[in-house]
């Protein structure tokens, strides 16, 4: 018995300890689980960080091989990724598209405007990429500036609902992050990226057709398709523009008024969890993303004339729509032709006039 | 902008200060585990019991702070290499040719002369190389 003694004092002291340890943990357990989640978006802060800069230096180098400007446009550079847009007023809703559109033609022709200067000796084609590539550093700038404000109002507040808000949607943001990590490569160099295969497809479908200018940055050629008069329309490559789709079908559409049978949109369109890269789907409406513009602007002219849409969607992950294309992608384009060739054969009869329309990024694809 | 005004915690420290404690942890764990069995040997159940409580969630809670995700030794987010190649074609004698995408390369470009014949090779297209399968 007298073994007994010393051991419990070592045992009042464990469970002292074992209690104490219980009582903190009652108590701080969310402070704990805040600080947690505050390190992991730390060390996802940090990366964001390197891929914020390496945005910044690849933009930097890209603009003085291809534009070799006469001064430094570090500075330029560094302006521009603080670019910002202020979106219309949206209570009274009424023409608010009107007004995003023309904020947005503004914002194109300041960055045309800033690259010329920044880049005075590329080409047109060029300076389309540098554009994209300046856009995609920006974003990457915007990411990072937003964690890092959470990251700090969080530190400073400790309040786990801030934290929380952040770190729910950490990895998606990873996700978009690291896609636009990608899209410096693509566009640094001029690759076609995912977001290209509406443009593949209609270039595919042109086969070399003879094109002329619809719309701005808008190319429009002509083909004859089992005794169907098809029109295709794309943006002018092989720079990196999306152009306006909306306005180029809205052109053509008043062109042939009231003979178009149908419009055919071909995009690229985000797959869910589980889906193959490169599936193509068929549907009705107008496949295109993007702020909204040139989809109200096509919806309009379709319902003003009375045409149906129809839609082909190609499916892919957010990490592949500005990467470099990847050959199951690359493949599906042709499957995306036979769809269409499918869709015209199946609603419209010999001498109608079809109107394709491919969308997407055309950086590296001509036509 | 390059001037970072917010000084980021180091890693370093705190991973040193989270092995401290669980080395700390395991070892109290290790001495109540021990008393347990003693007080099992002494036929004294109930202390043994809770003994052997706090000695496994103590080990418990090493494991876990052993094999929880670490963010911090996650990958480092690197931009990524793409093996991007270019697909050549002769319209005239149908010769295929595949080489690396170079800086200025764009599908239906056709300004490269054919190696074999007279004409004019046509990029038909431009891909990254297939993936390898995933580990
Ligand atoms: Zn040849």
């Amino acid at each position: 018995m007298s073994l007994l003694q010393p051991d419990n004092e070592i045992g009042m002291i464990l469970q002292t300890l074992f209690s104490f340890a219980f009582i903190v943990y009652l108590f701080y357990a969310q402070r704990i689980q805040a600080m947690t989640m505050l390190r992991q978006i730390e060390t996802t802060l940090r990366k964001i960080k390197v891929l914020r800069d390496e945005g910044k230096t690849t933009a930097i180098e890209t603009i003085n091989e291809i534009g070799k400007p006469e001064r430094d446009p570090t500075p330029m550079v560094e302006r521009f990724m603080e670019h910002f847009m202020i979106e219309p007023m949206s209570m009274d809703p009424a023409g608010v598209v009107g007004k995003l559109g023309s904020i947005l033609n503004v914002r194109e022709f300041t960055f045309e405007k800033e690259v010329e200067v920044m880049a005075p000796n590329a080409e047109p084609s060029e300076r389309n990429n540098i554009e994209n590539l300046l856009e995609a550093s920006l974003a990457l700038n915007i990411f990072y500036k937003v964690i890092r404000h959470y990251y700090l109002l969080g530190k400073k507040t400790m309040n786990i609902y801030i934290i929380m808000q952040i770190h729910m949607i950490l990895p998606l943001i990873l996700q978009q992050i690291e896609a636009y990590s990608s899209a410096l490569t693509a566009f640094k160099d001029g690759m076609p990226i995912g977001d290209g295969v509406g443009a593949i497809v209609a270039a595919k479908l042109l086969n070399g057709a003879e094109t002329r200018e619809v719309a701005k940055e808008m190319v429009a050629g002509e083909i004859e398709y089992e005794g169907r008069r098809v029109i295709i329309t794309k943006a002018r490559g092989p720079g990196g523009s999306v152009g306006k789709p909306g306005d180029a079908v809205t052109n053509l559409l008043n062109e042939n008024k009231g003979n178009v049978t149908m419009l055919i949109t071909v995009d690229a369109a985000g797959k869910l969890e589980g889906e193959q890269v490169g599936d193509i789907a068929e549907g009705v409406g107008a496949a295109i993303g993007g702020p909204g513009v040139e989809k109200y602007k096509i919806e309009q002219a379709a319902t003003e004339h009375n045409i149906p849409m129809y839609a082909v969607a190609i499916k892919q992950g957010i990490e592949h729509v500005v990467a470099p294309l990847v050959e199951p992608l690359f493949e599906a384009t042709d499957k995306a032709v036979s769809s269409v060739k499918g869709l015209i054969l199946d609603y419209s009869k010999e001498g109608d006039t079809v109107v394709v329309a491919g969308i997407g990024n055309t950086v590296g694809v001509a036509q | 902008m390059s001037g970072e005004t917010t000084p980021i915690v180091g890693g370093a420290t705190q991973s040193w200060i989270t092995l401290a404690a669980m080395i700390i942890v395991g070892a109290l764990a290790l001495v109540s585990l021990y008393m347990g069995f003693q007080a099992y040997g002494n036929e004294e159940i109930e202390i043994a019991f809770m003994y052997m409580i706090i000695g496994t969630s103590g080990f418990i809670a090493i494991g876990y702070a052993f094999f929880r995700p670490k963010p911090t030794s996650m990958d480092p987010l690197k931009p990524k290499k793409f093996d991007v190649i270019t697909t050549l074609e002769c319209p005239q004698c149908n010769l295929k040719r595949v080489r690396a995408f170079q800086r200025g390369d764009y599908i239906y470009k056709n300004d490269e002369p054919c190696t074999r014949c007279e004409g004019k090779m046509i990029i038909t297209s431009i891909h990254t190389r297939k993936e390898e399968k995933k580990k």
